[in-house]
């Protein structure tokens, strides 16, 4: 158990440093990530903590900065995702019968749509600002997590005390809001906690197809230019590295506090060997 | 009865790519901007009004909303997917071209990570809670957590840049010109791709079949075939490893999707001509009608591995067979 808490406390610490440096990107940086800052590619000195890139902007700068756009893409897309879901898992395994058979039914449908490809597309049609980003990834998303939530609310809904509640006359709604929800609260913080990740990760990847918003600075569009200006290939590794390890390891950081919470609520974990 | 849980299923497909040309053509037909515009501005930038409706009326695309949908369906199904800006040919049989590619990756990559993370993954759960258990678990989680785009960057900078075991990128050397195809040649260059690709894949797998194994672990018949006086291996192969092994089915299909998205990325950073790196293309070139038939393709793709996961099921789970008759 110490062992596990472990774990959680040292994701809890990376992921704060990350929400730090988002928070006090101006005070971090050395220069405007936008401005031409000295000379194109230029190696890492003093001056320049990563050297430059091909437009002459501080590398370091833009590095730091990246972290705001990171975390705002995955908690976008994870807030929407997560209520999204969450609501429709609820109404479904709360009423059970032909509401649930029509809802799970559809899901079976709905879930052999290719959302990444689905998404590439819909970027095509909206200009892709960093918050459209992260509504589009949200809504594309949010079927993932109805499954878990349901079959949960299904065995919460069973239970004594629901049917006591609602023999006292309590709203469906009341008791879904009320009783259902906070049952299922560290369920949802896991979904979120991997939504997030998930969706960090795909924004970047986004940035890196080209799709990213040109005014927001992101380890994805970093990727890409140091990748086009041929960063492997010339080995240009603080260029090419650092937004990498970046998103690395606020992703490993993010799942270590999801995997430790859902060992600390999946009973089917503690299952031990006879 | 067997057949009429084809036939459901079957409808199932129906209706599930049904579902994906609905929602490409309400993107298509709802959003501003369609293709002959699209087209029309690509060749010149002040294309004149009529010119744009005279072409709109051409191809159909004044047509109301009814009509305009029923005749898409059908060229959909009819194999009539659009014509690509980019690339001035038909989008179905480009896409089919380049498909071949992406199952080169694609198929060796499942059948590796398939059997690598079954076999891990039924040892750990075995293992539970041992040292060499945590030590793979943890390395598995670490991997998972990596992005695909930088394990393949990665994969590059380390072995094909740094120590020069595989090629940069491509699908065959430039000696290709002279000496015509070599099938080794092809898989040199094909192997970083699938390497990284397995590795992608095989953390889900892995995870899966280690709480497959610990579920399975729990049940009673574990319990009895100790009680019998079994021998370990034989219950670890026989009883448990086999239980487990069922939920993989499923798994398999969702990791296409995965693969699929992956599959972007990875064929990008290594130059492979498949379909993710004509997605890549098409992106750039904003080449709507051919993203649009990716998806669509995507979508056959899901739908046929969702449809095999199911028909392989009850031949592998007598009891799901028996849900079947009731």
């Amino acid at each position: 158990m110490s062992k596990k808490n472990l774990a959680m406390r040292v994701s809890i610490a990376i992921f704060a440093i990350y929400l730090l440096i988002a928070l006090f990107a101006p005070l971090l940086t050395p220069y405007d990530p936008f401005i031409i800052a000295g000379g194109i590619y230029e190696e890492p000195s003093p001056e320049h903590l990563l050297g430059t890139n091909d437009l002459a902007q501080d590398i370091f700068s833009q590095l730091i900065y990246g972290t705001r756009a990171t975390l705002l893409l995955g908690f976008t897309g994870a807030i929407l995702s997560v209520s999204i879901g969450t609501a429709i898992g609820i109404v479904s395994g709360y009423y059970g019968g032909r509401v649930d058979e029509f809802i799970t039914r559809t899901l079976d449908i709905v879930m052999t749509i290719p959302t990444f490809p689905l998404l590439l597309v819909m970027m095509m049609f909206f200009t892709p600002g960093i918050y459209v980003t992260g509504i589009l990834m949200g809504l594309l998303g949010s079927a993932r997590g109805v499954r878990v939530i349901r079959s949960q609310v299904l065995s919460i809904a069973q239970m004594n005390f629901i049917t006591g509640v609602k023999v006292m006359g309590a709203s469906d709604l009341y008791v879904m809001a009320k009783h259902v929800l906070p049952n299922l609260l560290s369920l949802v913080t896991v979904q979120f906690v991997f939504s997030a990740q998930h969706f960090m990760v795909m924004g970047i990847g986004l940035g890196f197809l080209g799709l990213g918003d040109s005014n927001v600075i992101d380890w994805g569009q970093m990727i890409d230019r140091a990748y086009q200006n041929g960063g492997v290939i010339n080995g240009l590794w603080w260029w090419l590295i650092p937004p990498g390890m970046a998103v690395t390891f606020l992703s490993l950081s993010l799942a270590l506090f999801g995997y430790s919470m859902e060992d600390e609520i999946n009973p089917r974990m503690k299952l031990t060997r006879i | 009865m067997e057949a009429r849980y084809l036939f459901k299923r079957l409808c199932y497909c129906g209706l599930a790519f049904i579902a994906s040309i609905t929602i490409i053509f309400l993107l298509l037909h709802f959003m501003p901007g369609d293709y002959v515009t699209f087209y029309l501005l690509e060749i010149s930038r002040t294309t004149p009004v009529e010119v744009i409706e005279h072409y709109q009326h051409v191809y159909g695309l004044d047509q109301p909303f009814l009509e305009h949908y029923v005749n898409y369906v059908v060229a959909v199904i009819q194999g009539d997917w659009g014509y690509s800006f980019e690339y001035r040919v038909p989008v179905f049989p480009l896409i089919g071209q380049k498909l071949w590619w992406t199952l080169m990756i694609m198929v060796p990559s499942l059948i590796l990570s398939t059997i690598i993370g079954a076999v891990a993954g039924a040892w750990s759960g075995w293992k539970r809670g041992t040292k060499g258990d945590m030590a793979l678990l943890s390395s598995m989680l670490f991997f998972r957590a990596i992005p695909s785009y930088w394990l393949a960057i990665m994969g590059l900078l380390v072995f094909s840049c740094l120590l020069g075991w595989f090629p940069l990128g491509g699908y065959m050397s430039i000696n290709a010109l002279f000496s015509g195809y070599d099938i080794f040649d092809i898989i040199h260059h094909a192997a970083l791709p699938i390497l990284t690709t397995t590795l992608l894949s095989l953390t889900g797998t892995y995870y899966l079949m280690r709480n497959s194994m610990l579920m399975t672990l729990g049940e009673d018949y574990i319990t009895t075939a100790r009680a019998k006086g079994l021998k370990e291996s034989v219950i670890l192969r026989k009883h448990a490893a086999r239980n487990a092994l069922l939920p993989m089915v499923t798994m398999i299909a969702m990791q296409c999707a995965h693969l699929m998205a992956g599959s972007i990325f990875i064929e990008t950073i290594f130059s492979w001509p498949g379909m993710g790196m004509l997605t890549f293309n098409a992106l750039n070139m904003r080449d709507v009608p051919l993203l649009q038939g990716i998806f669509l393709m995507g979508a056959l793709i899901l739908i046929a591995a969702n449809f095999a996961a199911d028909m392989v099921y009850p031949l592998l789970d007598p009891r799901v067979e028996e849900s079947m008759h009731e």
